[in-house]
């Protein structure tokens, strides 16, 4: 008698992870992004006249913060759409783009101070679009408090909602701050490009714009599959908790679960 | 490595480039194995990406 492989060969198991095609994919793109954008930052791209090699942190900053807008807007987004529709799925969005957003403005607060001390001689000043970005970083950080308080699960959604609502005026403010206001910041480097930036440090700024974009990308697929699971997994325990309550509460059912026949 | 050496104000562009990976690396282990952890704890049909 002769098995085919086919009996023999059991099914795989589910993958235990946030894993799935789509990530890996974008997971190799961002590794071998990373690895070319460390190349031609530190490497191949010119130093500048002016600041020197120092402006070899405009690949980490600029796209840091361009992402950190973005991130912003989309849980603003989806806080709108958790206020119309109620589900998880805007809600765990919503939470998952603030985590993210919150880690951007970290990272571009830390990138532009050290960036900061070989250009303007200190690693802070309160110009208007440091303390903006700083008031941003805070509420972000309120907004993961909010999110960890022990209370009702729709109304803590709620709230969060509206304070990710809240959080565009913010990101306006940061961003025009720079027109707003006089301060050592120069101005807006997204919209207005300086034509004279040598070829490669052009070309070497607009990749590290799309690796940063695969890298959060990446970041918040699995984000926001592991508050997915979080959300189920709490159901689940409750669900037990409800179960262990009534099976104490109604002794007959203990008696017929272990019944009997065992 | 030697270019990068020869930079000037290396420690401050080795500094922010090394935040960030940092930073963006630590992030990803963390929440990999946040999920890891928590997908034992679901069932796979709950799962959707699976």
């Amino acid at each position: 008698m002769t098995t085919t492989p086919t009996e023999t060969t059991p099914p795989a198991p589910p993958a235990s992870s946030t894993s799935s095609p789509l990530t890996r994919v974008l997971g190799t793109l961002a590794g071998v992004g990373v690895v070319l954008v460390a190349w031609l930052g530190l490497v191949a791209s010119p130093r500048d006249i002016v600041q020197k090699d120092s402006v070899r942190l405009i690949y980490v900053h600029v796209p840091a913060v361009t992402w950190m807008y973005v991130a912003v807007f989309l849980c603003a987004f989806a806080s709108f759409m958790w206020l119309r529709k109620r589900t998880d799925g805007w809600d765990v969005l919503a939470a998952s783009a603030a985590e993210l957003a919150a880690l951007l403005t970290g990272l571009g607060l830390i990138t532009g101070m050290v960036w900061g001390r070989p250009t303007w001689g200190v690693y802070w000043v309160w110009d208007a679009r440091l303390t903006s970005t700083a008031i941003l970083f805070v509420l972000l950080l309120g907004y993961q408090a909010l999110r960890r308080y022990p209370a009702d699960p729709q109304s803590r959604s709620r709230m969060a909602a509206v304070l990710g609502l809240l959080l565009v005026p913010n990101a306006a403010i940061v961003h025009f701050s720079v027109d707003w206001w006089r301060g050592l910041h120069q101005d807006a480097t997204v919209s207005k490009i300086d034509v004279s930036i040598e070829g490669l440090m052009l070309f070497t700024l607009a990749a590290s714009f799309v690796v940063m974009g695969i890298v959060c990308a990446w970041l918040l697929v699995h984000r926001f599959r592991v508050g997915w699971l979080e959300r189920r997994a709490e159901r689940h325990h409750l669900d037990a908790a409800l179960a262990d309550r009534q099976a104490d509460a109604d002794p007959s059912a203990g008696v017929a679960v272990g019944g009997p026949s065992s | 490595m030697t270019t990068v050496l020869a930079m000037t104000h290396a420690g401050y562009v080795a500094a922010g480039w090394i935040a960030t990976v940092g930073i963006l690396g630590g992030y990803a282990f963390a929440t990999i194995r946040k999920g890891r952890r928590l997908s034992r704890v679901v069932p796979p049909e709950e799962r959707r990406w699976t």
